[in-house]
């Protein structure tokens, strides 16, 4: 197992999700425990993709919108995100759409929530410094290895090798969305469009998903009404590099 | 060939940016959320228990990873999938060539670690760093796609991110923890180069 000897802590990258996962542990915990740790992380992150996976066939969420699958009959994990989208539905005026496709889509919302869950799992578990990497959406808490606050880059819209924005922080959730990676896959839900007018939108707060329900890209960018909302919750940052100095954690709680 | 070209040698290195990557740090703003060396709370928000629903490994299935988009069909037949490929070292353990040791970084000692490697649906990607003290100092392909259009694709990689002036070498970042981008789909010499990574530091 790949492991650096010269820091505290444990790093490991696992391919989930059709994505990199990355793990960055820094507390000083024996070995065996952070390995542990992280055993428990992927596989929590396995399961999460095989239950909502959208590119399998037999993942409960595509078989529930096949309806094979009642809501009874859901697990406890899918009820709460259905809930969660249907909340988030509300909240963003409708702008967040798990059926924004034609068919239930949740994405938008499962991978932010599953690091998120990862990272109130770690801190359960006493390992309350840490980063949770799922594909571009970051959960950071404590002290990076090093002992000071981690620091996250944004990807430069338009430059895959440059940052366009540090941020700094101790308890942070950040997640990025973009066309750079995999075209125009932001669908307008009012329009049944891809979104335009925005190559890039990062929203920063201090948690996402439940309970304050930040809402983790994507969402249609360009929209007026979106963007008002979202400055309203969170704080976004376009193309050009903004400063999120005040991660105003949205409503409840 | 717009995909082959995503494939291949769409690098958006920005997870290559978990040490590294980025110009000038100088450049870059940098945005504080909170006071530096907060304490963690344990009891803080976000970390009530009954937040995180189900318990784990509750799904059996839950074993297997996606396959990744890479690993779909390819768009259209492509010339020549063919890959030099180094023997021996198409899994995660590391290439005979690469002495990791435990030397502290303190020592400015010269370190070269091979990533993992990565298969596309084009060929194989490994990609090796030579680490000194806390920088990448070269970064190179070991392997990459071979074959009709691969070569040029492959050639565009290697002359813009390997060597020891490459982008690889040149915009790293030890400043950086992680980097918060649009969800990648698979990409091989990233996947590859994050893989030494994680091995170097």
């Amino acid at each position: 197992m790949p492991t650096a000897m010269t820091r505290r802590g444990l790093c490991r990258v696992e391919q989930i999700m059709g994505t990199a996962i990355t793990l960055d542990l820094a507390d000083d915990l024996p070995p065996a425990r952070l390995h542990e740790l992280a055993d428990e992380v992927f596989a929590w992150m396995r399961e999460v993709d095989a239950r909502f996976s959208t590119y399998r066939a037999d993942s409960e969420v595509c078989r529930f919108d096949r309806g094979e699958v009642l809501l009874s009959e859901a697990s406890a994990d899918l009820r709460f995100v259905l809930e969660a989208c249907a909340d988030l539905w509300g909240a963003t005026d409708g702008f967040f759409d798990a059926y924004a496709t034609g068919r239930l889509d949740p994405s938008g919302f499962v991978k932010g929530w599953a690091a998120q869950v990862a990272s109130d799992r770690l801190l359960a578990a006493g390992a309350g410094n840490h980063c949770v990497n799922a594909g571009g959406d970051v959960r950071v808490r404590g002290l990076s290895p090093s002992g000071e606050p981690w620091r996250i880059g944004i990807r430069h819209p338009w430059d895959a090798m440059a940052t366009c924005l540090i941020l700094a922080g101790t308890d942070l959730a950040v997640a990025t969305s973009g066309v750079y990676e995999r075209g125009r896959h932001v669908l307008d839900p009012r329009r049944g469009a891809p979104a335009n007018g925005l190559r890039s939108v990062t929203v920063v707060g201090t948690t996402w998903g439940p309970p304050t329900r930040t809402p983790p890209p994507p969402w249609p960018w360009g929209q007026p009404a979106s963007a008002g909302w979202t400055a309203s919750t969170t704080t976004p940052t376009p193309s050009s590099p903004t400063t999120p100095g005040s991660t105003t954690p949205p409503t409840s709680r | 060939m717009r995909r082959a070209f995503l494939a291949i040698t769409g690098l958006a290195a920005s997870t290559t940016a978990l040490v590294v990557l980025k110009g000038s740090p100088d450049a870059t703003q940098v945005a504080q959320n909170l006071p530096t060396a907060q304490p963690v709370n344990p009891t803080g928000p976000g970390a009530d228990p009954s937040v995180a629903p189900g318990a784990p490994g509750g799904d059996p299935t839950a074993g297997a990873p996606t396959p990744s988009v890479s690993a779909k069909a390819p768009v259209s037949p492509k010339p020549g999938k063919t890959t030099a490929r180094p023997s021996g070292t198409r899994t995660t353990t590391k290439a005979p060539s690469a002495p990791r040791t435990t030397t502290k970084a303190a020592q400015p000692t010269t370190r070269r670690v091979t990533g993992s490697g990565f298969d596309n649906e084009y060929g194989y990607v490994q990609v090796q760093i030579v680490v000194s003290g806390n920088r990448i100092v070269e970064a190179v392909a070991l392997s990459l796609p071979s074959g009709g259009e691969s070569d040029i694709h492959s050639g565009d990689v290697r002359s813009r991110y390997d060597g020891g002036g490459g982008e690889v070498v040149q915009k790293q970042n030890a400043n950086l923890n992680t980097v918060s981008g649009a969800t990648e789909t698979s990409n091989s010499y990233k996947q590859s180069l994050r893989s030494a990574i994680e091995q170097a530091f």
